[in-house]
């Protein structure tokens, strides 16, 4: 994606061709099947609920997909990726800043706090710009960024105020004075350069440790205390011009800053949340890899594994078995059976997970990957354990499935887990024959993971999968191309628990 | 600072304490000997004035000390060099150990450990106790510092380097330093204790510091130029001298007094507070410096304490006692050997015991029932514990190898009937020990496996000890397994390599018990009916 994009400076945004609002709403059953939900959760206990927004609505179409693909392998790069980190760090002191500008009823601390933050502010983007400059940017939503950045930081406007914070701040940070306690009595008396404390280098002479110097004696709370407000009165007594200005600040209406970079500020996270949690997991020894989207509908993967289940083996040392898969030509859905406990449900969800990622621009949890576009992606999973009946659960099941066969859904990815459990296994497996049929004939693509053996025969476009066992009749968790068969499931139980004969008379 | 009266180099032992060190306490009978040394023998005029009574702490330190331990001969020479010092100062030892234990009683009332924490206290409270914890530690540092300038004949290099180290913790100047920052801020305590009234002094501070301000208006970065409490005049509240005073006082240019508004009162007192715990955070450094200290003070001079009181009964009963040395593993060799928990137990000087037995791993007692045997098995372990943690022995000479790993597997006497529960305890018990069995082991076997007929004990024990000698312990048995004792004899009577040595209890002929072991072939029997003769046939006349 060369072509640039124009838009206007007040249209931009990183994330859409045009900007969007979100709101944030969880309103898809996938995210939850799919275990995506998991995965969020996850960024936004670390980033915080205002990037959740994002995660939940799919770019609208596939052009808006390479426009955050290519803005993603920007950020990607080390030096991008630094910049913006440190950059999210001073947006929370600029955060911190506004807080204590709020909480304040004193007029020149207020105006001190707004001539900070707005120092802070210039800097984190002044920064940022420079940073930005000495990297070769690809993405024409990063190329964009940076044209609006510069011509903000070059605006009559924004360098205005900027001085005068720069000349305020400059004073009343130099100021030194000498304060003498006794008697009842404080004095005070201005100096002009920074002295010695005597007492202090005393102490220092036989223990230096800075870090626990006398800082703030009148304690923690940011208020002004009356004891200072009293010092205060006698310094800007002495420092009347100085104090002038500051007042003036206090009375002014000051707006400097720019709703375009505030969206992209918000936005921005989306992509470094997701680039930590890539770092994070690929510091594990989990390889991702950028998508490749332009083969002609071309669906397959390498190392495949489920991020959900990664995430949660990482700190517990479990290991997690990656698998490959390819959709051959004519191929459109896999039908996938094997043992329990084998891996089916992950490997239906890494399925669900890779379409899902592709979409959103994003790096995937793969060695490698080919992905074609898919407008839409459908789930149905069985609802855990229910007290209902098995009619009342057959009806359920229907339910969530109707919206899901409709005509506009053409062209979907469909993950199937586990349809029609509680129904007779002949009427399962007409039913099941039925809706596979429905979806072919809606030109989707997916998988559909059953016990039903019979669903995974003879059907054009359809390919049987399973999930394989070894020698000893343990589960590998990987899943390959193989014909259905009945399992034996039961020595497959007493296998897993050691209750065999020879494994008792090991452990006894 | 570190004590390191116990090891040159650290506090705390590396090594790990016995394996069940219960039945080693039990077994060699240990517990007298530990309330023996925790009393105190004070003579007036060359006679046994009183005995004080044991105190607990001593029996309890002397107990953890001695079940570990040291490593190479290094280590027990410097111990022993300690002592030796202690010997030749035992109003030292004494003077460190008390002055030890009142400063940390002291310590602990003022609420240190974990009182300190648990309790309620006002951050002002807390700072108040913090000073007195500051005076308390100095006065009795400058106490030490005073025991220690008056020994002038210490030699070890123990002693010599605790005095070095001491100088260099606590030095003059750092006195000074302390101390002088106590009396700056001595407006904040003093006079705590006192009330107002009647008091013609009232101390006050004075606080100078400069500062800027920080980005919210607050006064910050504060730098002290001076701070002192100075000694003024009391004036009544309302006197014409205090007006008059005020007066003056409120001429001063660019100040404001901080008493009249309540509030700026109240932070002045935050300030006050501010800058005295600032102060008391800046003497860190020498709260870190003897944080444990004392601990480890009360604790090694402890133990320093208990070798003093138990060389002085060991002499009281009259024992000979020397410091032991090491040698090669394989050898041990003695002189005049007494088992000196019976000596105490029964005040008496007991018969000592000598042998010689170079290259030998398996040494095998056997003989007269109430010939001394497991006494003489008991003294040579108890040497062993004593020697291992630096302390003299009570023998004429006593050299022996150093055993990180010391087992003792003694038959419980108190409940020796035969049964198959009492055979499984013991087989239980010899597990425990074979799977802590390693390098440098030394196994006391009494009468183990008696428990059982001799035929099936004799094969139990024949297979345990051949197992246990081929990994390389060391084994001193005493058995009335007379199977076992010969099977072993006829393997090894020819052949010197073997390294099995048999000794027996001496009988004269006329039956008579002289309780010194000798070196002999073991007999089929073990004289138990001289026993069954004297206890049943006396019972028959009777």
């Amino acid at each position: 994606m060369s072509e640039e994009i124009k838009t206007t400076t007040e249209e931009f945004s990183v994330l859409n061709l045009y900007p969007k609002e979100y709101e944030a709403e969880e309103n898809e059953a996938f995210f939850r099947d799919l275990n995506l939900t998991q995965i969020i959760d996850r960024i936004t206990a670390q980033w915080g609920k205002g990037v959740r927004k994002y995660y939940m609505y799919l770019p609208d179409d596939a052009r808006e997909g390479e426009y955050r693909r290519a803005v993603y392998g920007d950020i990607r790069k080390e030096a991008v990726y630094d910049a913006l980190i440190a950059f999210t760090k001073r947006q929370e002191d600029i955060a911190q800043l506004r807080g204590k500008r709020g909480n304040t009823s004193h007029p020149l601390q207020k105006a001190v706090w707004e001539l900070c933050e707005e120092e802070a502010y210039g800097d984190a983007y002044e920064e940022l710009a420079k940073s930005l400059s000495r990297v070769e940017l690809s993405s024409a939503g990063m190329r964009q960024f940076l044209r609006i950045l510069t011509e903000f930081l070059g605006s009559e406007q924004f360098n205005k105020f900027r001085e005068q914070a720069r000349v305020i701040l400059g004073e009343l940070r130099k100021m030194r004075f000498v304060v003498t306690y006794e008697k009842d009595r404080m004095s005070i008396e201005l100096r002009e350069e920074q002295g010695d404390g005597e007492y202090e280098e005393w102490l220092d002479s036989f223990d230096a440790r800075a870090d626990m110097r006398l800082l703030n004696p009148f304690g923690e709370d940011s208020a002004i205390t009356e004891l200072e407000q009293a010092c205060l009165e006698i310094i800007e007594s002495k420092k009347k011009k100085l104090f002038r200005a500051l007042w003036s600040v206090a009375e002014q209406e000051r707006n400097y800053i720019n709703p375009v970079l505030s969206r992209f500020e918000q936005e921005v996270i989306f992509y470094l949340s997701y680039a930590t949690l890539q770092r994070d997991t690929e510091r594990e020894g989990f390889p991702f890899a950028t998508p490749d989207t332009s083969g002609k509908g071309r669906m397959e993967a390498g190392g495949l594994y489920d991020l959900a289940l990664a995430l949660v083996s990482i700190p517990e040392g479990r290991k997690v078995i990656p698998n490959d898969f390819y959709y051959g030509e004519g191929d459109r859905f896999f039908v996938l059976t094997g043992p329990n406990q084998g891996g089916k449900t992950t490997f239906a969800r890494s399925l669900g997970q890779l379409v899902y990622l592709t979409r959103m621009g994003l790096d995937v949890p793969a060695e490698s990957a080919s992905v074609p576009y898919f407008p839409k992606i459908q789930t149905h999973f069985s609802v855990e354990e229910s007290v209902e009946t098995g009619r009342g659960k057959l009806m359920e099941e229907l339910v969530r499935l109707a919206p899901m066969m409709e005509d506009h859904k053409r062209g979907s990815f469909v993950v199937i887990n586990e349809l029609f459990t509680t129904a007779a296994n002949y009427d399962a497996q007409i039913m099941g024959k039925r809706v596979l049929e429905h979806f072919l004939e809606l030109g989707c693509m997916g998988i559909y993971v059953t016990h039903i053996k019979e669903l995974a025969e003879g059907r054009d476009g359809v390919v049987s999968l399973r999930a394989m066992l070894n020698d000893s009749g343990y589960q590998t968790f990987e899943i390959r191309r193989a014909e259905a068969e009945d399992v034996a499931c039961a020595a497959n139980q007493v296998n897993k628990y050691r209750l065999t004969y020879d494994q008792l008379k090991e452990r006894l | 600072m570190k004590v390191c009266l116990l090891y040159e180099d650290r506090e705390r032992a590396d090594a790990e304490p016995y394996y069940d060190t219960k039945s080693i306490v039990q077994d060699l009978g240990l517990n007298t000997l530990f309330l023996a040394s925790a009393k105190e023998l004070t003579y007036e005029n060359g006679e046994l004035k009183k005995l004080e009574a044991a105190d607990p702490y001593l029996i309890e330190t002397l107990g953890n000390i001695m079940m570990v331990p040291l490593a190479s001969q290094e280590e027990i020479r410097f111990r022993q060099d300690v002592v030796a010092d202690s010997l030749k100062a035992p109003d030292m030892v004494r003077g460190l150990y008390r002055i030890s234990t009142d400063t940390l009683n002291r310590w602990n009332e003022l609420g240190r450990g974990i009182r300190a924490r648990l309790r309620q206290g006002s951050p002002v409270t807390k700072l108040t106790t913090e000073i007195r914890v500051l005076h308390l530690l100095c006065d009795a540092l400058a106490e030490i510092r005073g025991l220690m300038e008056q020994q002038e004949n210490l030699s070890s290099r123990g002693f010599l380097a605790f005095r070095e180290e001491f100088y260099r913790a606590f030095s003059k100047e750092r006195e000074e330093i302390v101390r002088k920052i106590l009396a700056d801020i001595s407006f904040y305590t003093d006079g705590l204790d006192q009330k107002d009234e009647g008091r013609d002094q009232l101390v006050r501070p004075r606080i100078v510091f400069e500062c800027g301000l920080e980005d919210g208006l607050k006064l910050g970065s504060l730098k002290l130029r001076e701070v002192s409490s100075q000694s003024t005049k009391f004036l009544r509240r309302g006197s014409t001298r205090e007006k008059i005073q005020k007066f003056l006082e409120s001429h001063i240019p660019d100040s404001f007094s901080v008493v009249e508004d309540e509030r700026i009162r109240e932070q002045t007192q935050t300030l006050e507070y501010g800058v005295v715990s600032y102060l008391v955070k800046r003497l860190k450094w020498f709260q870190d410096e003897f944080q444990t200290f004392f601990d480890q003070l009360k604790l090694q001079s402890a133990f320093y304490l208990s070798a003093v009181q138990m060389v002085q009964q060991i002499k009281r009963l009259g024992m000979g006692w020397c410091y032991p040395e090491v040698c090669d593993r394989r050898d041990l060799e003695f002189e005049e050997l007494k088992e000196v928990v019976m000596g105490i137990e029964q005040r008496v000087n007991v018969i000592g015991n000598t042998c010689s037995l170079p290259d030998k791993d398996l040494l095998i007692v056997t003989g007269a029932n109430q010939g001394g045997k497991s006494t003489f098995l008991r003294s040579i372990g108890i040497a062993q514990v004593m020697m291992q943690c630096g302390l003299p022995v009570t023998a004429k000479s006593f050299k022996s190898g150093i055993f990180p790993r010391i087992f003792v597997h003694f038959t419980r006497r108190e409940d020796s009937e035969m049964n198959s529960g009492r055979l499984d305890e013991e087989l239980n018990r010899m597990n425990g020990i074979v799977e802590h069995i390693g390098d440098g082991s030394l196994i006391l076997l009494n009468e183990s496996f008696a428990t059982t007929t001799e035929k099936e004990g004799s094969v139990i024990a024949y297979d345990i000890i051949r197992a246990l000698k081929e990994a390389g312990v060391r084994i001193l048995t005493v058995t009335h397994l007379l199977s076992f004792a010969k099977r072993v004899y006829e393997e090894s009577k020819d052949r010197p390599e073997a390294g099995v040595e048999f000794l027996s209890a001496e009988r004269l002929p006329d039956g008579r018990r002289t309780y010194r072991m000798i070196r002999g072939e073991p007999e089929l029997t073990s004289f138990g009916l001289d026993l069954y003769d004297q206890i049943v046939g006396k019972a028959r006349i009777k």
